[in-house]
């Protein structure tokens, strides 16, 4: 006997879940939201060490778009769901040091078709048109890619051909195929890329069409933070679901999903109550789901477990939170956003994340540069955030954690000082480190993967797009975040619970009749 | 621009075999359940939900102070206790009187006695005649007695990525137990830091760890210095100071130009030390503060509102998928009240600072005190707060998350 039931169970307050649970009950759908945590977002946090707050995870949200310029995020947060929230444009894209004297450089980047194109060219002389050419086809794939999205997976054969032919030409490539035909000089290719570490994999493995798509989304609509970090945002949300008419619960680990006769039927939490539901949108990943949450353990279709399994999960992530007692202004530090890079060799720099060494590229914020009043006057908050691949981690023991971590980090701090000149070292007031052993420990990913799915062009967005269309495994269940179909990213992960959730309300429709 | 990678065909074949080759992939990989990762059973082994403990010893330190021993209950399935940094505490959950509490106690041994197999955790505990808890500890905890406790937790311990090399302690009462895991520590060379210790007593029996901290000293050889300081009026112990823990004592025996203090007492303590760092002018940064619980007598805290004393109020309550309607006084924190109740709340450091409280306000004033206001500013922002430390000022509506 449940003792519950709900239309729907959404299984994580991640922002995937987050996003489908107020789709849900934006639609008047009776929808019930569980997190174990004790708070919403699952990497998309802050917490609080003396008298500052500390983003847990997000360097920017992408699609966001000012408000004359709005992205889906802000249409689909502000129209669909009513949350306003004050948002921060980040004032630069990057600034990109490469350290390695022979790969040497030191440019700033901005957001926005010519200003990125202008930033480029003349960090790179001679570099214009081409460069100018490739955001056009970034650009293009992301015309392509809506236009997918609008054709509801049956779009006209000949439209495509003939308007979005780009996208089809590329979506089996890798970043580094697609560039070599594209005559950019390879100093400026090494700025365009520079953001791979946002999706965790090497330019000579990363799919082309979701690297397009999120520089697309980047270079036309800029980046965005909330002014009280991301529990800001993801606090919104949550209040808004109750306002919905949703629910929402904390503390509250769903341990099995139950499966009858290959359709969901509950939900087992934590505290061994049983929900009764026939639609469950997971924010728990594939692996999870399929080899520890679905029971009867028969009822999961082989071809799911094999899918699970072949699938890479990817990096896990790795962040030194510093609260300084000096302002950016004392520090040196002028921009919000610093990637310092060993080198344009992604390929190289990703080898350096599968030991236990100082991984040699790490992307890294200074947030007063975007919210000036984030710490009391005086301080400032710096995070430096690094990749490594989970396995990395497999060997080290629990009585040699806090010594790993801490060497790891007082070399990402360095090669952070020697990159900018800013001396943080002696104004370092509070300090926390997350691992991947952080990450797993709240949110159960998989090795302290933050990223999802590595998105190889076998795994890429298009793929998986199709992959939709197909039958489900078991009826019922749906997946959101940076597992789901569109792959990672703050505003990927969000935007996949809108459409888990209206997948999941025309099952719902369907099954009233 | 129409772009070419391989020529049109080569590329169009390419992308009409995604598909396929994904189906490919997934067909060839196995239908094995994945193992747990190393990673994720790494996490747990260092932050488990919750400890099973037995208590395996008791040890009378001064009249007023015991040390319990704890070790895994091997009957729960524990075999090995997480490791901790020195200075980190336990939240104990006892049954104490029917109601069940949490208290946090600074673990007194050092980390290295916590590993392998017969790896253990020292609390050493003052017994306060008229407290709610301590006396049913004294009562009721004998070898053999099975415990339930967070896993070490806490933010006062030596970080080398932050502190200098010279710990300058100030410890007030039972507030020396971190400072003796320190000490062991450093002793041991698994910490590597220097200890200048000034240990406040109100009485000569009343020290704890006397011979201990003497032999850790000449063991240390110079990495660790103890200074006792006594306020009571007649003083036979050799090398002594007298009165409180002044600003003078510290710059007396520590490097105040260098090293970082750490601040462990009672609340007493705390608001002298508070008025006498201030005349030494430290960045906030080379002085950390252990928590100490609930705040004493909030009456009395200037900003608490005095018309709000002597007041009781009624909170409507959801916790644990139950709905009650539980009495609270405005002197008392909003968690105080709920576990009165039977409510069993979660919480954990029962300081404003850790969150693990955290609860939804729906309707109602509380009073926050300012200086242990933990919260995130979003949660401010959207109704949500730390009962264990807000206070009642009218009555409230609150929603609690079921403790893990």
């Amino acid at each position: 006997m449940a003792d519950r039931s709900y239309e729907a169970v959404v299984v994580g307050a991640g922002n995937g879940g987050l996003a489908a649970a107020a789709q849900l009950a934006a639609k008047g759908v009776k929808v019930l939201l569980l997190e174990q945590h004790n708070v919403p977002g699952g990497f998309a946090t802050s917490f609080v060490r003396g008298r500052f707050e500390f983003e847990g995870a997000m360097h920017l949200i992408a699609d966001m778009g000012p408000p004359e310029n709005r992205g889906s995020v802000r249409e689909f947060l502000e129209d669909d769901l009513g949350v306003h929230l004050q948002w921060f444009e980040i004032p630069e894209a990057y600034r990109l040091i490469q350290t390695d004297p022979a790969h040497a450089m030191n440019v700033k980047i901005h957001y926005g078709v010519d200003r990125f194109v202008n930033d480029i060219a003349s960090a790179v002389p001679g570099s214009r048109e081409a460069v100018a050419r490739y955001v056009d086809l970034c650009l293009e794939v992301v015309d392509a890619i809506t236009y997918l999205g609008e054709s509801r997976g049956k779009p006209d054969r000949k439209v495509l051909m003939s308007r979005y032919g780009n996208l089809l030409k590329t979506a089996a490539y890798t970043v580094d195929d697609v560039e070599k035909r594209l005559n950019v000089p390879d100093r400026a290719l090494e700025i365009f890329h520079a953001l791979w570490t946002y999706l965790g994999c090497p330019t000579s493995r990363l799919n082309f069409t979701v690297f397009a798509a999120m520089m697309a989304k980047l270079i036309v609509y800029g980046g965005y933070i909330p002014r009280h970090r991301s529990h800001e945002f993801t606090s919104a949300v949550e209040a808004r679901i109750r306002e919905l008419g949703g629910t929402t619960e904390f503390n509250t680990r769903v341990e099995q999903i139950l499966v009858d006769n290959g359709q969901v039927t509950g939900v087992v939490t934590s505290k061994g109550e049983r929900i009764a539901t026939r639609h469950v949108v997971s924010n728990a990943s594939p692996t999870l789901v399929y080899n520890r949450l679905i029971q009867p353990r028969s009822a999961v279709p082989p071809v799911a477990l094999q899918e699970a399994n072949a699938r890479v999960n990817g990096v896990a992530g790795f962040t030194v939170y510093l609260g300084l007692d000096a302002s950016p202004q004392q520090l040196g530090l002028t921009e919000y956003s610093y990637l310092v890079y060993e080198s344009g060799d992604s390929t190289r720099m990703y080898e350096t994340m599968k030991t236990l060494g100082v991984p040699r590229a790490q992307a890294s914020s200074c947030l007063n540069n975007c919210v000036p009043d984030c710490s009391p006057p005086g301080t400032s908050i710096v995070a430096i955030t690094t990749l490594f691949r989970p396995d990395a981690w497999s060997q080290v023991r629990a009585e040699d954690y806090v010594a790993t971590k801490n060497r790891i980090a007082l070399g990402l701090i360095e090669d952070f000082e020697k990159a900018t000149g800013a001396p943080l070292r002696q104004h370092i007031e509070e300090v926390e480190v997350a691992t991947p052993l952080t990450y797993a420990r709240y949110t159960g990913s998989h090795g302290g993967t933050i990223y999802g799915y590595e998105p190889e062009s076998w795994d890429s967005l298009l793929p998986r797009m199709m992959a939709l269309t197909a039958p489900r495994a078991v009826q019922g269940l749906e997946f959101c975040g940076g597992y789901a179909f569109r792959c990672h990213g703050y505003s990927s992960s969000f935007m996949s619970g809108q459409t888990a959730g209206l997948l999941t309300l025309q099952s719902l429709i369907n099954e009233r009749g | 621009m129409k772009i070419s990678i391989r020529g049109f065909l080569l590329d169009m074949l390419a992308f009409q075999g995604l598909s396929k080759q994904r189906q490919k992939r997934i067909a060839s990989a196995s239908a094995e359940p994945m193992p747990v990762h190393p990673v994720n059973r790494l996490a747990q082994e260092i932050h488990p939900d919750r400890l099973r403990l037995i208590v395996h010893s008791v040890k009378d330190e001064t009249r007023s102070s015991r040390t319990f021993r704890l070790v895994p209950d091997r009957a729960s399935g524990f075999t090995a206790l997480p490791p901790f940094r020195a200075g980190q505490y336990l939240s104990l959950k006892v049954a104490a009187n029917g109601v069940r509490i949490t208290r946090p106690f600074s673990i007194s041994s050092a980390p290295y006695e916590a590993l392998g197999p017969q790896g253990y955790y020292d609390l050493t505990i003052k017994r306060v005649a008229d407290g709610f808890l301590t006396p049913y500890l004294w009562d009721n905890w004998k070898a053999g007695t099975a415990i339930e406790s967070s896993a070490p937790t806490g933010f006062f311990y030596h970080e080398p990525l932050r502190d200098a090399h010279q710990i300058i302690g100030l410890a007030g009462g039972s507030g020396v137990t971190p400072f003796r895991s320190m000490a062991r520590e450093i002793v041991h060379g698994s910490l590597d830091a220097e200890l200048v210790l000034l240990y406040g007593s109100s009485a000569e029996d009343d020290i704890l760890f006397y011979d201990e901290l003497k032999a850790l000293e000449r063991e240390a050889e110079g990495r660790v210095r103890i200074v006792h300081v006594l306020s009571c009026e007649k003083v036979t112990l050799p090398g002594c100071e007298a009165g409180f823990i002044t600003a003078d004592l510290v710059r007396r025996y520590g490097d105040v130009d260098q090293g970082t203090l750490f601040v462990c007492g009672p609340q007493a303590m705390y608001d002298f030390s508070r008025g006498e760092l201030a005349t030494l002018n430290l960045p906030r940064r080379r002085v950390r503060w252990e928590t100490f619980g609930e705040v004493k007598n909030i009456a009395r805290h200037p900003a608490f509102p005095p018309q709000a004393v002597g007041t009781t109020h009624r909170i409507k309550v959801q916790v644990n998928g139950v709905s009650a309607e539980v009495p609270a006084s405005a002197t008392e924190t909003v968690l105080v009240a709920l576990e009165r109740a039977g409510l069993e709340p979660p919480s954990q450091c029962r300081s404003g600072e850790c969150g693990y409280c955290r609860a939804l306000l729906l309707s109602g004033d509380i009073f926050v005190v300012p200086e242990t206001d933990g919260r995130r500013a979003a949660d401010c922002e959207f109704g949500y707060f730390h009962p264990c430390s807000s206070y009642p000022l009218s009555d409230l509506e609150v929603r609690v998350p079921q403790t893990p």
